[in-house]
C-alpha cells in the first residue's frame, strides 16, 4: 500500500486548522498542524510534509514570508504550498505583487472558508505533480 | 409754497399780530404768535416741528428782537428769519441782515407787502430743504458705495475658502488671507503679479492659463486636487478655476477658488479603514463557523440525522451570504479610497471575458443557459485594472444568469465604438420593472419581486460595477424589459495607439 501523505495545515485559527484537518483526515491523509509563521516554517523543516496549506494572515510571519522563505530554499523548495487567502479572491496576488514588488510562488491559491471536496481536489492536485 | 408753511410771529403789539395771523392764515399757513422774546424763545426750543418762517419785530420790551435774532441763528440756523422795523431804520435792518435775518418789512405794512416777503421767504425755505434733501442723500449714497464695497472685501477676507482673481494676462487682482495661507504664498503684495510667480503649485498657474483661453461656449470650470507640504502634515486642496466673461463674451479673467479637503480626506481614509477593519474581524470567525459547519454536514464529526445535515445546509447558505455580503463592503471601501485603479495595466478585455465565461459554465448549465460571446474583431485594449475588471465580468454574467429563466441564454457582444471599447451583455431574463431601474446601481438597492425572492444578493454588486467602470473613466447603461430580458452596456476607453 502506498505511503500516507503528511500535509502541514498553518493558521492562527484553531477551529480553522481542525476543520481542515478534518477534512484532509476524512481521506486519509497524516494531518499536521502549526499555529504561526514561525512555527510553520520550524515543521516544515523538520516534519518534511508533502504538502503544505499556509494561512496568509497570521503573527509573527506571514504566509507570504514563510512561502518565500521556503521558496528561496533549494532543500524545501519542492514542496507545493496551497496559499489560504482570507482577503478578497484573487485579488491578493497581483495587490500583494505591486505592494511588496515581489512575485509570489505559492503553487496554488484557496479563498477561505473552503468547501471540503474543494479543498481536497487542489490538495491531490498539488500532491500528484510533486 | 406759502401753503402750509409753519409761521411765528413774535411782536409786542397785539394788532400786528392778529393782522398777520389773519393774512397768512388765508394764504394757508399754520400761524402762531407770541408777544415778547422769551415766549418765542421758549416755544422755539420746544417745538418739535421746526417753524419755516420767523416773523420778529426789533423793538420790544424785556428781550430785544436783535438778540432773539441771535439766539434762534444759535438753534436752527436754517429758519427764515423776517424782521419787522418799527421805525423804517434802514440801519437796523441791516444790522438783522448782517447777523442772518433773510428779509425785512417795516411798520406799517399793507397785506400785500407781507404776502409779498413771506412768500419769498417761504420759497427760499423750501429751496433749502429741497437742497439740504438732495445733500443728505448724496451723502447717504456715498456711504452706501463704500459700506457696500467694505462689506464685500470684508466678507471676501472673512472667507475659508481661499479667493484669487486674475485678470487675462494671469497677474492676481484679488485675493484674500485665505488664498495665501491655504497655498501657502509668503511674499506679499501680490496684487499685479504674474500668477506663476505667486504661486508654488505649477498645476494651478497652468490651469489659469489654459482657464482664460477657453471660449465662451466652451465654459467650463476646471478642478483640481492640490496636495501642499509632504508626509502627515500635508493639506488636500481642491481648487475651482472658471473663466470670467465680460458682455461681449470676451475673457476678462479668471477666478479659483480654493477649499480645503483635508479632513474629507481623513474621514474617507478613516471611513474605509473602519469598514476594512470590521470586515476582517467578521470575517474570520465565519469563514471559521462556516467551515466547521461543513465538516459537520459531511458527517466527519459524526453522523448525523438526514433533518440535521438539511438544517447545516441551510446555515452555511445564511453564513455564505454573509461572508459575500462582508466581501462586497470591502470591495467598495476599496473603490471608495481609490484602489481599484492602482494597478492599471493593458488588458484585454476579451481574455477576461472568456475566463469569466469559464468560471460561470457550471452555473450556467445547471440552469440550461447557454452563454454566447460575439466578438467584432479587431478589438482594441483597454487600460485597466485586470482583477476589477473580472470582478466586473463575473458580476455581470451572474446577474444574468441568476435572473434569466430556466433554459435562457446569455449573449456577450465585444465591439470597437470610436474611442471606446463596447461590451452588450444581453440576457432573456425576468427583466426589471421600469420604476426600479433608476435606482438600479444604488447601494443595497434589489428589485424585490415573487421572482427575485429566491435569489441570493446582497444589492452591492451592481454598486460595485459601476464603481469599478467609473474609476476607469468608462460608463454601464442599463436597458430592460420586464418578462424579455436585460441588456447593460459598458463603454470603456480604449488604450491610446
Amino acid at each position: 500500500m502506498e505511503k500516507t501523505q503528511r500535509v502541514l495545515v498553518v493558521d492562527d485559527d484553531p477551529d480553522l486548522v481542525e476543520s481542515v484537518k478534518m477534512m484532509l483526515e476524512n481521506k486519509n491523509y497524516e494531518v499536521i498542524t502549526a499555529y504561526d509563521g514561525i512555527e510553520g516554517l520550524q515543521k516544515a523543516k523538520e516534519d518534511s510534509p508533502d504538502l503544505i496549506i499556509l494561512d496568509v494572515m497570521m503573527p509573527n510571519k506571514d504566509g507570504y514570508e514563510v512561502c518565500h522563505e521556503l521558496k528561496a530554499d533549494p532543500q524545501y523548495n519542492d514542496i507545493p504550498i496551497l496559499l489560504l487567502t482570507a482577503v478578497v479572491s484573487e485579488m491578493s496576488k497581483t495587490t500583494y505583487t505591486h505592494r511588496m514588488g515581489m512575485e509570489i510562488d505559492a503553487d496554488d491559491y484557496i479563498d477561505k472558508p473552503v468547501e471540503p471536496a474543494e479543498l481536497v481536489k487542489r490538495a491531490e492536485a498539488l500532491l500528484q505533480k510533486g | 409754497m406759502l401753503k402750509d408753511a409753519s409761521i411765528l410771529v413774535i411782536d409786542d403789539e397785539a394788532v400786528i399780530r392778529d393782522g398777520c395771523t389773519r393774512i397768512l392764515q388765508k394764504e394757508g399757513c399754520r400761524v402762531t404768535t407770541v408777544e415778547n422774546g422769551k415766549a418765542g424763545v421758549d416755544l422755539i426750543n420746544t417745538e418739535k416741528e421746526p417753524f419755516d418762517i420767523l416773523l420778529l419785530d426789533l423793538m420790544m420790551p424785556g428781550i430785544s428782537g436783535m438778540e432773539v435774532l441771535d439766539t434762534v441763528r444759535t438753534i436752527d440756523d436754517t429758519m427764515i428769519v423776517i424782521v419787522i422795523t418799527g421805525y423804517a431804520t434802514v440801519e437796523s435792518a441791516v444790522e438783522a441782515m448782517k447777523k442772518g435775518a433773510y428779509d425785512f418789512i417795516a411798520k406799517p405794512f399793507t397785506p400785500d407787502q407781507l404776502r409779498i416777503v413771506v412768500r419769498r421767504g417761504a420759497e427760499k425755505r423750501s429751496l433749502q430743504l429741497e437742497t439740504e434733501r438732495l445733500r443728505r442723500e448724496r451723502e447717504k449714497s456715498l456711504k452706501d458705495i463704500a459700506y457696500e464695497k467694505s462689506r464685500i472685501s470684508t466678507i471676501i477676507n472673512c472667507m475659508v475658502d481661499g479667493i484669487l482673481v486674475t485678470d487675462r494676462e494671469s497677474r492676481i487682482v484679488l485675493h484674500n488671507p485665505a488664498a495665501t495661507r491655504l497655498l501657502e504664498i509668503e511674499s506679499v503684495p501680490l496684487i499685479d503679479r504674474p500668477i506663476s510667480e505667486c504661486v508654488g503649485n505649477k498645476d494651478l498657474a497652468k490651469t489659469v492659463t489654459a482657464v482664460l483661453e477657453i471660449e465662451e461656449s466652451k465654459y467650463r470650470e476646471i478642478s483640481q486636487e492640490i496636495i501642499q507640504g509632504e508626509g502627515p502634515g500635508s493639506v488636500f486642496l481642491r481648487a475651482d478655476t472658471s473663466p470670467v466673461f465680460d458682455g461681449e463674451g470676451e475673457v476678462m479673467g479668471s477666478v479659483t477658488v480654493v477649499h480645503d479637503i483635508t479632513q474629507e480626506r481623513q474621514l474617507n481614509q478613516m471611513k474605509s479603514d473602519f469598514l476594512a477593519m470590521v470586515s476582517h474581524e467578521l470575517r474570520a470567525p465565519l469563514s471559521a463557523i462556516h467551515q466547521q459547519l461543513s465538516v459537520i454536514q459531511e458527517g466527519m464529526a459524526g453522523s448525523i440525522a438526514e433533518k440535521q445535515k438539511e438544517m447545516l445546509v441551510r446555515a452555511k447558505e445564511r453564513t455564505q451570504g454573509t461572508l459575500d455580503l462582508i466581501t462586497d463592503l470591502l470591495n467598495l471601501s476599496k473603490i471608495d479610497s481609490g484602489i481599484v485603479i492602482q494597478s492599471k495595466e493593458t488588458v484585454s478585455f476579451q481574455d477576461i471575458v472568456e475566463k469569466a465565461c469559464q468560471l460561470m459554465e457550471p452555473e450556467a448549465e445547471a440552469k440550461g443557459i447557454a452563454l454566447n460571446v460575439h466578438k467584432k474583431e479587431p478589438l482594441p485594449m483597454i487600460h485597466a485594472d485586470r482583477e476589477s475588471m473580472e470582478k466586473v465580468c463575473i458580476n455581470l454574467i451572474s446577474n444574468a444568469i441568476k435572473y434569466n429563466v430556466e433554459g435562457g441564454s446569455v449573449t456577450i457582444h465585444l465591439l470597437p465604438e470610436g474611442e471606446f471599447l463596447r461590451i452588450d451583455i444581453t440576457d432573456t431574463g425576468i427583466g426589471i420593472p421600469e420604476q426600479d431601474l433608476p435606482r438600479i446601481f444604488d447601494r443595497f438597492y434589489r428589485a424585490k419581486s415573487s421572482k427575485t425572492r429566491m435569489v441570493i444578493g446582497t444589492g452591492l454588486g451592481l454598486p460595485i460595477v459601476k464603481g469599478i467602470i467609473e474609476a476607469h473613466h468608462g460608463s454601464i447603461k442599463i436597458q430592460s424589459k420586464e418578462e424579455k430580458g436585460t441588456t447593460f452596456t459598458v463603454l470603456l476607453p480604449r488604450t491610446p495607439d
